[in-house]
């Protein structure tokens, strides 16, 4: 793994039209504005679903619910958009940063878990006689994701206090956390 | 004149803590919060101001409200973990003309949704409250249309306006 992330952090390199554009005074902070909006949106529109699995405003029907879902994918579209704005201009603040590979794992999380989700509990759950009550198992799905989604969003805050400093002589374990 | 105030809240043991302290659960972990927080307040209001613009037409918009305990709940986090943040670095945003623009977008927001909430939640109250069906559908006026992209608005400045106190700044703390 180190040495897929040396290669990653050298081959993006930071130099590229885009991390020109992205080093001008405006581009970054715009990219995060609107990585911020992304973020809103994603909980607007998944955390809601969730949450009415959950059995927050039971009386909606659940499939009416899910037509929030687009509004949470534009949110991560955004999101994956801005965010590999910023991995191209800085990679190696993010590729030896452990937050941000915290950030990862509860994103992966998140997916694997919707994933679950369409493969289990669609059917049941958006049947034409489905109960308003969403079945154990989609509840369960729906906790792991608002708490996956959440670690994600705690991963992308702390990433600025987990800055990358040089690895001399540090222990390194399974990930790079410096920069070697 | 107002900066022996600032100096005094700067010196203060909770400003000192908050800027201060290595603890992750101190500046690091009250800005996570705040964005948290921001997740579900903007999200859940941007959610209601969507639906009345169209979005998920199947979702009887009066029942959306039960969704506002957690937004406000994200709104009382925010309130909070923003008077915290102010505390540790008072200088750095009163000093800021942008953050005043943000907390007038904040307000225009919540004045907004205060204004939807009473159009479309109030009036249904009654006839859920009595156990009966599903609320007559709210009727989705101009008007109504109107303050909802007048909240997604509002939300999309505050967020921008948050967002450049970080490079907007130009005085940190009364020292710096």
């Amino acid at each position: 793994m180190h040495d897929f992330q040396v290669w990653l952090v050298t081959t993006i390199g930071g130099r590229s039209a885009i991390a020109d554009v992205m080093r001008t005074a405006w581009a970054w902070p715009l990219a995060e504005s609107l990585h911020f909006l992304g973020l809103c949106l994603l909980i607007g529109g998944v955390g809601s679903f969730d949450l009415r699995l959950l059995g927050i405003g039971r009386r909606i029907p659940i499939a009416a619910m899910h037509r929030f879902i687009p509004c949470g994918l534009l949110g991560f579209a955004i999101n994956i958009a801005t965010g590999t704005l910023f991995i191209l201009t800085e990679p190696d603040q993010y590729i030896y940063n452990p937050s941000f590979h915290f950030k990862l794992l509860f994103m992966t999380i998140g997916g694997l878990n919707a994933a679950t989700f369409y493969l289990t509990s669609y059917r049941r759950v958006f049947a034409p006689d489905a109960p308003l009550d969403a079945p154990r198992r989609a509840k369960v799905i729906a906790a792991i994701s608002l708490c996956a989604w959440i670690g994600v969003i705690t991963g992308g805050r702390l990433l600025t206090f987990y800055r990358p400093s040089a690895c001399e002589g540090k222990q390194i374990a399974l990930l790079l956390t410096c920069a070697p | 004149m107002i900066d022996p105030f600032l100096a005094w809240v700067e010196s203060t043991w909770l400003s000192q803590w908050v800027v201060g302290s290595p603890s992750m659960f101190a500046f690091p972990g009250i800005l996570t919060l705040h964005a948290i927080g921001m997740g579900f307040a903007v999200g859940i209001s941007a959610a209601i101001d969507l639906r009345i613009l169209g979005m998920a037409p199947g979702v009887p918009l009066g029942e959306l409200r039960r969704f506002l305990p957690i937004l406000w709940a994200g709104f009382w986090l925010n309130a909070v973990s923003g008077v915290l943040l102010l505390i540790g670095y008072p200088t750095k945003a009163l000093t800021n003309p942008v953050f005043y623009l943000k907390l007038t977008l904040i307000g225009a927001a919540m004045v907004l949704l205060v204004r939807i909430s009473r159009r479309v939640f109030d009036e249904n109250v009654a006839s859920t409250r009595s156990g009966g069906s599903l609320d007559p559908p709210a009727e989705i006026t101009s008007t109504l249309r109107k303050l909802a992209i007048a909240s997604l608005v509002c939300w999309t400045g505050a967020i921008t306006a948050g967002r450049l106190l970080a490079y907007t700044y130009h005085r940190l703390t009364q020292l710096h």
